[in-house]
């Protein structure tokens, strides 16, 4: 190609652009202020306790959280998820409950996004309204004590008699499970046709047959609940299948994509405040005469921490943009999700070593993000299963 | 050999040595089409028909063989 040609190509439309609005950067400033103001409460008390803070989850629905990303029909305020990503990044810098944070995300990307894209009118005026409000809580059923990250091995069955669905099935490490009322359950409706044979069900609490379990206790998101569901012959009305039978795959692989590629945007927050908390520790700490921050191999594990913060941040804005233009993202949210939780895990362990001793005791807060981190390794797939999808996508 | 029949030979089934897919063929029940396979499959449909395909459209009708699979891109592909 000769030089009239570049020329050519230089003076086309230019569209790449690493500056946001004035309106988005005040979403997160804004998300910072109220998540400081109204949920920085003693997250290591409720820790202890394993409460659920169901006010907490109030005010946050009551500032628009959980509706950010839905139509303003269904309570919703219609943002792009370019502006919800930065809410969320500006709730995990300013409020410390991880456990939070990751319930609310997960009812918002795994329950609230299928309904709204798969849901009938019915449906979605039932119930994605009130799970906006913060009026109900949903949970997203797949996982069963035998298929974890062979999710679509799935063993609960549904059979179809006249108007119902009988379900019968048991899952587990089922995340706001014991303070829901709504679930989004997977099932099989034909073993042998396979992941095609999946149907996606929406089962309210009360129907017949259906039970919430034990309560499962966790190393860290201590304050995100979960349990066991047990299905029994569990009854469930026909309007209440999610989609076409079969569809189920289909609307879990959906879900997934927007799981992995939103839910560790509040973990890039606190990845960001761990950041400013080991310089303010590391400036002022003192050893050998002279702040600890001046031995390299203090600031050097800070600089990583930077490092990982801003690649983070690249790869969460540029997937959040995707998914905000619809387009395939499969590989990207793969690749987003590995790198964000495999990075956060690490800043966490940097955290607690700067800090010495007092990063290991619980007083101050370092060790709880470290334990809370290691379920983003686990959760929405683990690394294993993202590094397989990527492998799949490079034709491996 | 179409060109979905050849994707499926080169880069879903590339480790089974297939030279060619019968168009009756149950992809499903043979697991040469598995969930992470259709993903890529869809991705291929898309970009090389200029077509969208809703989610709802990936039921076994659509996808189990071959022949549904030319079927329901010749319905919905923009011509």
């Amino acid at each position: 190609m000769n030089d009239i040609d570049i020329k050519k190509y230089h003076k086309m439309e230019k569209t790449m652009d690493f500056e946001f609005s004035k309106s988005q950067l005040m979403i997160k400033k804004e998300a910072i202020r109220f998540a400081q103001k109204e949920l920085d409460d003693d997250v290591s008390e409720r820790e202890k306790t394993g409460v659920f803070p169901i006010s907490l989850w109030k005010k946050c629905a009551d500032y628009g959280v959980l509706g950010s990303a839905f139509p303003e029909q269904y309570g919703g305020a219609d943002a792009d998820i370019l502006s919800t990503v930065l809410m969320m990044e500006g709730l995990g810098y300013g409020c410390r409950d991880n456990g939070l944070i990751f319930s609310l995300n997960s009812q918002i990307w795994t329950v609230q996004m299928p309904i709204c894209k798969f849901g009938t009118e019915h449906q979605k005026d039932k119930y994605l309204t009130k799970l906006c409000k913060g009026e109900l809580i949903g949970s997203h059923g797949m996982t069963e004590p035998d298929s974890g990250s062979d999710a679509f091995s799935l063993k609960t069955s549904a059979r179809r008699e006249g108007d119902y669905y009988i379900i019968n099935g048991t899952k587990t490490f089922t995340s706001l499970a014991p303070v829901a009322e709504l679930f989004l359950i997977f099932a099989t409706i034909d073993e042998s046709k396979g992941f095609m044979g999946i149907t996606a069900f929406l089962v309210e609490k009360n129907y017949p047959g259906f039970q919430v379990g034990k309560d499962i206790k966790k190393m860290g998101l201590k304050t995100a609940p979960m349990a066991e569901l047990v299905m029994n012959d569990c009854r469930v009305p026909v309007e209440n299948r999610l989609g076409k039978e079969g569809n189920g795959a289909a609307i879990f692989d959906e879900d997934a994509e927007w799981e992995r590629s939103c839910i560790l945007a509040g973990m890039v927050g606190c990845m960001e405040r761990q950041i400013e908390t080991c310089i303010k520790y590391a400036r002022s700490r003192q050893q050998f005469k002279q702040p600890i921050g001046k031995f390299q191999s203090v600031a050097n594990k800070i600089v990583d921490m930077k490092i990982r913060l801003e690649t983070s941040r690249l790869i969460l804005y540029r997937l959040a943009w995707m998914k905000g233009k619809k387009q395939k993202a499969t590989m990207d949210a793969a690749i987003a999700k590995l790198y964000l939780s495999e990075s956060y895990v690490k800043s966490c362990l940097d955290a607690v070593q700067i800090h010495g001793g007092y990063g290991y005791t619980t007083e101050y807060g370092i060790e709880r993000d470290l334990r809370d981190s290691i379920a983003s390794t686990l959760y929405s797939g683990t690394s294993e299963i993202q590094k397989n999808i990527i492998a799949k996508f490079l034709g491996l | 050999m179409n060109i979905i029949e050849k994707f499926i030979i080169d880069e879903v089934a590339y480790n089974l040595n297939r030279t060619e897919i019968p168009e009756e063929e149950n992809l499903l029940k043979t697991g040469i089409i598995d969930s992470m396979a259709i993903i890529k499959l869809v991705t291929f449909i898309e970009e090389t028909f200029k077509m969208r395909i809703s989610e709802e459209d990936l039921v076994p009708e659509n996808f189990q063989d071959l022949k549904s699979i030319t079927g329901y891109v010749e319905k919905h592909a923009i011509t």
